[in-house]
Order: C-alpha cells, then structure tokens, then sequence
C-alpha cells in the first residue's frame, strides 16, 4: 500500500474515531466523555467524505455535534447539578463486559475477513458529483418520500412525547 | 482504502458502544454507547453503498441519514426519560433503578 | 349555477336540521331554531324563483352528474325541468309559510326547537325527493319524508291517538313501499340502471325497446312503483293511514298531508309516466277514481273538521292520479300545485280555528271528551274520537269572530269547490275532467267514459261536502256559547301565510301551467291509442296554446269564451274541443248542484241531514264507517296476524318449551351430577396440582430477574456470541 497523503488522512481519521471512542468509554469524568464523543463523531464524518458522501457528513457535524451532542451535556447539568461527574465502574462488571466484547469483536472481524464477497473491493477513486441534489430528488421525489414522511411523523411523536415526558408535573 | 477497512472501523466502534452500554454505572454514559452503536451502524451503510453498488447508488446514504435522524429522536426521548426517572428514583444509576427486580 | 342553486336550497334545510342535531348531541340548543328553519326555507325559497329564471328560457332537462358510487349504475344526479322547479316552488313556498304559521300555532310547546327542526328535515327530504334523477335518491327522500311524517304525526307522542296514528302511517305506506321497491328492483334487472333520464336511462333505453319491450313486465313493474305512491299518497286501499295522521300538529297536516309528501306520490306516477302501458294507466286511473268518490263520500258525514279535510286530501289526490293514469299529465300537476295551496290554506285556517279554541280545550278537556265517548259510543276505531276543539258540532257562527280566517278559508272552498273562472281549483279539476272526457271520446273508451262520470260526481260531492264545513262552522249560530265566547282570531304569524296562500288560490299565479311551452307532457311510447291513426304527429305541438303568454289569463279567458278550442288540448291528443266545453259545463253545473245542496242542508236547513241519514241509513252507515276499511284492517289483516302468533305461541310454549325444559331436566339432574364429581376431584386436582408447580418454580425462577437493565443486556449478548459459535462451528 502506497503511502500518499490520502491514506495518510484516512488512517489518521480512522485512528482519531477509534481512539477518542476508547476514551468516550474508559474516562471517567463524563464531560470528558462527552468531549471525547464529539471527536468521534468528527472521525466518522471525515470517513463519510471519504465515503463521497458529503451531505451525510455535513448531517453529521450538524445534527450529532450540534443536537445530540448537546443534548446529553445538557442532560448531564440537568440530572447531576455540575459538569463533574464520576462515572462509577465496577470490576466484575467491568471484566464480564469487556469479556463479552471482546468475543463480539473477534466475532465481527472473523465475519469481516472470511465474507469473499467484501474482498478486495478497493476505492476506485471515482470523484461523484455533489450528493445533495439527488439525496434532495430521492427523498422529496422519489422512492424515499413515505418513509421521510413517516420519520417526520416519528419526529414530531417524539419531540411530544419528550416534551411530555420531562414535563415537571403530570396532572390526570 | 477498501471496503474491509471501514467495516473494522465500523466493527470496533460497534465493539466499544456495547461495552459501554455493558459496564458504565450512569444512564448518560449508555446513551452514548448508543450513539456510538448508530454511528458504527450508519459508516456500515455509507461503506456498503460505496462498495457494493454502482457509484450513482446512494441510497445507503439515505438509509445514513435516516438513521441519524432516529437517533436524534432516539436521543430525546431517552434523555426525557433519564430527567423522569431523575425525579422519580434522585438517581441514574441503572443499577439502582430496579423496581422489576423479582 | 344551476347546480349551485340547487346545492342551496337542499343544504339549507338540511343545514338548519344539522345544526339542532349536532348542538343536540352536546345537550346544547340553538337560541332560535324557529328563526333558524324558517330563513333557512325562506333562503331556498328565494333560489327556487330564481331557478325559475334559469329554466323559463331554456325547458330543456338538466341533468347533473352529482357523486357516482363504484361503477355507473348507482348515480346520484339532480334533473331539472319546468316540473321540477314547480314543485321546488310550491314545497319551498308552502313550508315556508308553514314554518310561518307554526310560530304562532306551536308556540309554547315544550318542544317547540323540535318541531322546527323536523319541518327542516321535512323539507330537505321532500326537496331531495323532488331533485333527484334517479329511482334509488327518488326513493331515499320518500322514506326519509316517510320517516319525517312518522316523526311529526307522533310529535305529541303522550297522546296514545298519536303514538298510534304515526305507528300506523308509517306500516301503512311501508306496504306500498315493498311494491315499490319490488318495482324497482323489475326495471333494474331489466335495464341496469336505475337513472331515469339521459343515455342509458330508464326512460331512454324503454323506448329505444319500444318495439322489444315486455309490455307484461313493464305493466307489473309500473303498477307495483305505484303502489308505492298508493301508499305515500293515501289512494284506496291504503288511505286509512292519512285520516288518522291529523293527530299531529295542523302546521304538519297542511304540510305533509295536504300539500306536499302525499303529492309526492303524484309527483313519482308523473315521473315514471314515459314508460306507463296502457295497463298500468288504467290501473292508476282506476285506483284515482275510485279513490276520488269513496272520500269524497266519507267526507260527508265527518264531524271533525280536520277529518273532512283529510278525506277531502285523499279524494283531490285521487282526482290526480285519475289525470295521469287517463294520460292529462299537465292537468295533473296543475292539479297538484293549485291543490297544494289550496288545502294548505284550508288545513292553516281549520288550524287557526283550532288554536282559537284551544284555551278552552284545555279547561273542559275532560267534561267533553266524557260527552263524547257518551254521544258516539260505536265509534272506537283508532283515531276516531273527536277532540272538541275539531268537532264542527261545538263551531258555527265564526265568521264575525275570525274574519280573516273566514274569508281566507272561503277563498279556498271556492276553489277546491270549482267555482268558475276565478278559482285556480276550478281550471285545473277542469283540465282533468276535460282530459278524461278527451281520452274517451278520443278512444271510444267506456272505461273513461265511466272514469268521467265518477270524477264528474267526485267534484258535485266535493263542493257539497267543502261547503258544509263552510257552513257548519263560519255560518249560522254558535252552538257552544262558552266555546264560542273564548274564540279569538289568530295571532299575525298564521293570518300572513293564511293571506298569501289565499292569494296563491287564484289562478294569477298559476299561470306556468297555462303556458303550453313551459310544461311539455313527456312522450309515453308504450301507450298506444286503440286507433293509432288518430296521433298525427303535428298534434304533439299544438300551436294555439303557445299564443298564451306567461301571464296571459286573460287571454286564457278570452279563448275560453270563445269556445276554448284547444286552449287546453294540452296533452297532445285531439278530441279535447268539444271535450273541453262539455266537461266545462258539467262541472260547473255539478259544483253549483254541490254547493245548492250544501246550502240547503246546512245554511237554509229547508232539508235536514239527519233524516236524509234515516232513510238512507245502510249507506250513511256505510259512509259514517268509512267503507269499514277500519273494521275490515282490524276484524281480517290483523285478527289474522293476531291468530297467527297466537298459534306459534302455543307452538312455542308446548312443544319447543316443552323440548328445552325436557333437556333441562335431563342435564341438570343427571349429566350435571356426574360432571360435578369429575369437576371437583379430576378437574380441581389437576388444576391446583399445576398452580403448586407452577407456585414453586417461580419462588426459585424469580432470582434472576434482578431488575437491572444491564445484566438482562449482557445475558442477551452473550447468548447471541454462544449462539453464533455454535452455528458457525456445526
């Protein structure tokens, strides 16, 4: 594998991904965590324009780094009073856990290795045309419009629901 | 890059969520072991869509995309429920939250 | 704009009975459903004129695809031709100034809002009724009317008279109902459609058949859809229900049983009049005819002053289906429409009458009705006990009292009586007299030679009878001194809409039908003159009657005097010249005859009535019992109905009580002892046997639910890996 400074972008986000995911689960500090998340969530949408898909990528940053991502920090403030919080860990758990996991990992590479039908399959390096305008045509005009609608539904259901969830008081 | 290189990423990211869910004491910390499953999840459908379909295919990225928008919702709802069991039980430690403990 | 106009004038209605249903679901009321209803008709009335407008012009039938339901054939479509839009006058007219009426008439019922939202529900159905193209809404609006009438005939449904009187109209009309519906059902197996108009209607496909068609079924199916306006329209033998129904509210006797529901059956003979055989209209002619002199002849013994009115509705109805079934289909919507105005202002006034005594009703309610039971102990048949604020026996003298009320109501009797010229009754009776004579002398026919002369004696008894009531209670002496001393006239809501109708009862404004180009008889393939060669086609347009203008009448007079040659040939036969003045002056003569008669009896009293009674007693006992079609309804159709349950019940209460008790017994005293031991030990052991184990299991199962999400996700997860491995390595 030749050494250009693509792959060498590649490798870097894929390390930056992998690595800050090890930290969001292993510090113990849950802001710290948080952060950690968000350097993730940056990784995967440098890998998705890898992909050449920019819309999703842009998606990304926006709706994980800008909504959720907030959302939990703010769930943090909400349920503990403070930004610091320890995160306890115990060790059986922590050994069962991570038993489990490993087997599951070991699992997926073992799949991911051994299926010929992902063999091999290298980027051609094709550059696409900007993806926006038919992820626009595919889900306002095309086959993807039901299922847009239905998750628009699915939004609003859950933005109620939340809402009604979290209310302070339920009066009957 | 191939497509075995995503999904090893993808696989490892799948790995961490899990554990994560698995051993951390704190109900926000699991919801990011979520996230970080639906991430895992949705780099699976970009890669696949780039690899295994004709280039103009991308309705992987479509699936991407919806999947992020469950988990926006997905998000909401469960950080509802965090701040209600908050108030029910003062804590969100999900160990001490067992009520359906026979 | 058609459409749209029509849209108005059935949603109106329909609009104003909505909205004191819906509110009545929420036990809520609107504040002023009186004024509600009656703008909501005024509002329609206002759109029928001007559909007027848009039709004048243009004769032609409109039809107007409305909702089309699954495939063709069940079309809802509105048809509008000149007879449309005249009976979308006259219902919307009439109600109108019935709602007006009922102001004054029902006020300070306890269901007053009710009463009005009926009359809107009325409305909309008879509207819908009228509007319709097609067989299926034609018959939808006869049974939502049916229904409508049955409601308000019962609207005082605390009095057993009532209950009974609209349980009884409704079974009634049902009979005929069930021919109808058969009738119906003949025509769509045989033309698949129940459309009447256009291509592939009815109409069209029967005298595209003209040379194919089954005379014999088109006969039976013609007959049976009117057996469906016998009912509806109170013709022999199903006229009993239409009496009785004068035990609801006048407002609704004039209405629905005088002007409008019950023409509705006139009004369904001269739809399907294009496909009437030779049979069938003979048929209908007959049953009119007939109809026509047996109440005329009840009428005249009535004492109950709406009772004289409704036999005298049935007796006028029959004079029209007389008119269609002789072929007079102009004549007998005339008819209709002078007739609704008419009896509508005969029933208003008898109304206003009525409500003049009411106070007094009330306060020697039961003294009178003791009276009467005592004075007419054999008349018990349902509905027959008169109510003395009805009895003409306890009015008389009225006319200083009620001047409006009198003269109003002497306007209408002149009409229905015939009195020439100046009388809408009169030229209408005169153009069904002249229609039948027509047709007789034109075929030779002694069936209409007989029809002529029983209409001819209809009209001298009409004028008697309609007198008498005059006489009986606007004339003379008061005979109920305290009755008469409380009589008042009626407030102003019932004296406008008496004046109008009054107004209406001149032929002024009845002109339409004069107009040979606005009302055209519908061609009626299937009906063939026994000497063909007499139709010559230049007859079917008749040019005279075109001379007439709109409002000519008195160019209308002018012919008339001249001899009246073709004026009224207006059915496109010939023979009506000659026919035409000889039925003239036969009916005017009879009409005179009835009212010197009338006079007579009852203003002069140079004859008695009563002995006149005991000479012919036979037949003014057969009169008084109305023909005994009462007695013959009770003693037969339901002493048979009576026997006939009787004897399931005994059926029932021997042998199949008997089987079920048997069985009874053996399985309780028997089966039931065994099966209670096996119960008991079998049944009980095993069960609680089962709940032990069960019990036991769970105290230990119960552990490992620990309540903690975590532990249940790590089990699962590692069932998956363990289950995978496995798989994987067989």
């Amino acid at each position: 594998m030749e050494f250009t400074l693509k792959n060498f972008i590649f490798y870097g986000f894929a390390l930056m991904t992998v690595g800050s995911a090890l930290l969001v689960v292993t510090v113990r500090n849950i802001v710290h965590a948080a952060f950690s998340l968000m350097v993730t969530l940056f990784g995967v949408a440098g890998l998705y324009v890898f992909l050449q898909a920019d819309f999703l990528a842009a998606t990304q940053v926006i709706v994980y780094v800008g909504g959720i991502l907030v959302l939990i920090l703010f769930g943090v403030m909400m349920t503990s009073g403070r930004l610091e919080m320890r995160i306890h860990i115990e060790r059986g758990q922590l050994l069962l856990g991570g038993v489990v996991s490993l087997a599951l990992l070991m699992l997926l590479l073992t799949v991911i290795a051994n299926t010929p039908a992902w063999k091999n399959l290298t980027d051609d390096g094709t550059e696409l045309p900007p993806t926006t305008e038919r992820i626009g045509e595919l889900i306002l005009n095309g086959p993807f419009l039901l299922p847009f609608e239905v998750v628009s539904v699915l939004l609003l259901v859950a933005l109620i629901g939340a809402a009604l969830i979290s209310r302070k008081e339920v009066r009957d | 890059m191939t497509l075995q290189h995503y999904l090893v990423i993808s696989a490892i990211l799948f790995t961490l969520g899990i554990f994560a869910v698995l051993t951390r004491r704190n109900a926000i910390s699991i919801l990011m072991g979520i996230e970080l499953i639906l991430n895992s999840c949705n780099l699976n459908f970009a890669a696949f869509s780039r690899f295994m379909t004709p280039s103009t295919d991308i309705s992987g990225q479509i699936i991407a995309i919806f999947g992020i928008v469950l988990a926006a919702a997905e998000a909401a709802v469960f950080l509802a429920i965090i701040l209600a069991i908050y108030r029910e039980f003062g804590s969100i430690r999900p160990d001490e939250v067992d009520t359906l403990k026979g | 704009m058609v459409v749209s106009l029509i849209s108005i004038i059935l949603l109106c209605p329909l609009a104003a009975f909505a909205i004191f249903g819906l509110l009545g679901l929420a036990n809520r009321r609107f504040p002023r459903q009186d004024y509600l209803s009656t703008i909501a008709m005024l509002v329609a009335l206002v759109c029928s004129f001007l559909l007027l407008r848009e039709v004048v012009p243009n004769p032609e039938p409109h039809t107007v695809n409305w909702i089309s339901l699954g495939g063709v054939t069940f079309s809802m479509g509105f048809y509008l031709d000149s007879v449309t839009v005249i009976m979308l006058i006259v219902v919307t007219l009439v109600s109108s100034l019935v709602h007006i009426f009922s102001m004054g008439y029902m006020h300070g019922d306890p269901r007053y809002p009710r009463f009005f939202a009926y009359l809107s529900l009325f409305s909309f159905s008879m509207l819908f009724l009228v509007v319709s193209d097609n067989l299926l809404g034609i018959y939808i609006g006869w049974e939502l009317v049916g229904l409508c009438s049955y409601l308000l005939i019962g609207f005082w449904f605390e009095k057993d008279s009532a209950a009974n009187a609209c349980k009884k109209a409704f079974l009634t009309t049902r009979v005929g109902d069930v021919g109808m519906f058969i009738g119906m059902m003949m025509l769509f197996t045989k033309f698949d459609t129940l459309s009447l108009y256009g291509e592939g209607g009815i109409f069209a496909q029967a005298a595209a058949q003209l040379s194919t068609a089954d005379m014999v079924w088109l006969s039976i199916a013609g007959v049976l859809i009117f057996c469906g306006a016998i009912g509806k329209s109170a013709q022999m033998p199903l006229h009993t229900w239409l009496p009785d129904a004068m035990e609801g509210p006048t407002p609704v006797s004039a209405l629905i049983h005088a002007a409008t529901m019950v023409a509705a059956g006139v009004y369904l003979t001269a739809r399907m009049f294009p496909i009437l055989t030779e049979t069938s209209s003979l048929v209908i002619a007959y049953v009119g005819g007939i109809t026509a002199l047996v109440a005329a002849t009840i009428a005249i013994v009535r004492f109950d002053i709406k009772r004289v009115l409704a036999y005298s509705t049935i007796s006028q109805l029959g004079y029209m289906m007389l008119a269609i079934g002789a072929g007079s289909y102009v004549a007998g919507l005339f008819h209709l429409t002078t007739h609704a105005f008419f009896k509508a202002l005969l029933f208003l006034g008898s109304g206003s009458v009525i409500h003049a005594f009411h106070a007094m009703h009330h306060a020697h309610d039961d003294e009178h009705e003791h009276a009467h039971e005592h004075e007419h102990g054999e008349e018990h048949i349902l509905g027959s006990e008169i109510p003395p604020d009805q009895d003409m026996r306890n009015m008389g003298g009225l006319r200083h009292k009620m001047p409006i009320t009198f003269i109003t109501m002497l306007i209408a009797t002149l009409s229905i009586s015939g009195v020439p010229f100046i009388f809408s009754g009169f030229w209408s009776k005169d153009k069904i007299l002249a229609g039948v004579l027509g047709r007789a002398m034109e075929w030779s026919s002694v069936h209409h030679y007989i029809l002529f002369i029983i209409a001819l004696s209809a009209a001298g008894i009409t004028a008697f009878y309609m007198f008498r009531l005059i006489f009986m209670t606007f004339f003379g002496e008061p005979r109920n001194q305290e009755m008469h001393d409380m009589a008042h006239e009626s407030p102003k809501s019932m004296t406008v809409p008496l004046i109008v109708l009054a107004i209406l009862s001149f032929p002024v404004v009845n002109t339409l039908w004069f107009n040979k180009d606005y009302v055209k008889p519908p061609p009626q393939p299937h009906l063939h003159a026994p000497q063909h060669a007499y139709l010559s086609p230049d007859s079917q347009t008749g040019g005279q009657g075109a001379a007439l203008s709109l409002f000519g009448v008195s160019e209308a007079f002018a012919a008339e005097e001249e001899g009246g040659h073709g004026t009224h040939a207006d059915d496109g036969h010939h023979g009506h010249g000659p026919a035409h003045t000889i039925a003239m002056v036969l009916s005017i003569i009879v009409a005179g005859l009835g009212i010197f008669f009338s006079w007579l009896f009852y203003h002069r009293r140079t004859l008695s009535a009563e002995s006149v009674a005991t000479t012919f007693r036979p037949i003014y006992n057969l009169f008084w019992h109305k023909y005994y079609f009462d007695e013959f309804y009770d003693g037969v159709l339901v002493a048979l109905t009576v026997w006939k349950s009787r004897l399931f019940a005994q059926f029932d209460g021997s042998v199949v009580d008997g089987i079920v008790n048997g069985v009874g017994t053996v399985t309780r005293d028997i089966l039931a002892a065994f099966v209670g031991i096996f119960d008991n030990r079998v049944v009980d052991g095993l069960v609680n046997r089962v709940a032990q184990v069960t019990w036991a299991v769970g105290g230990r199962v119960r552990r490992i639910q620990t309540g903690a999400i975590q532990t249940y996700l790590f089990v699962v997860l590692a069932g998956i890996v363990l289950l995978i491995l496995i798989f994987r390595a067989l």
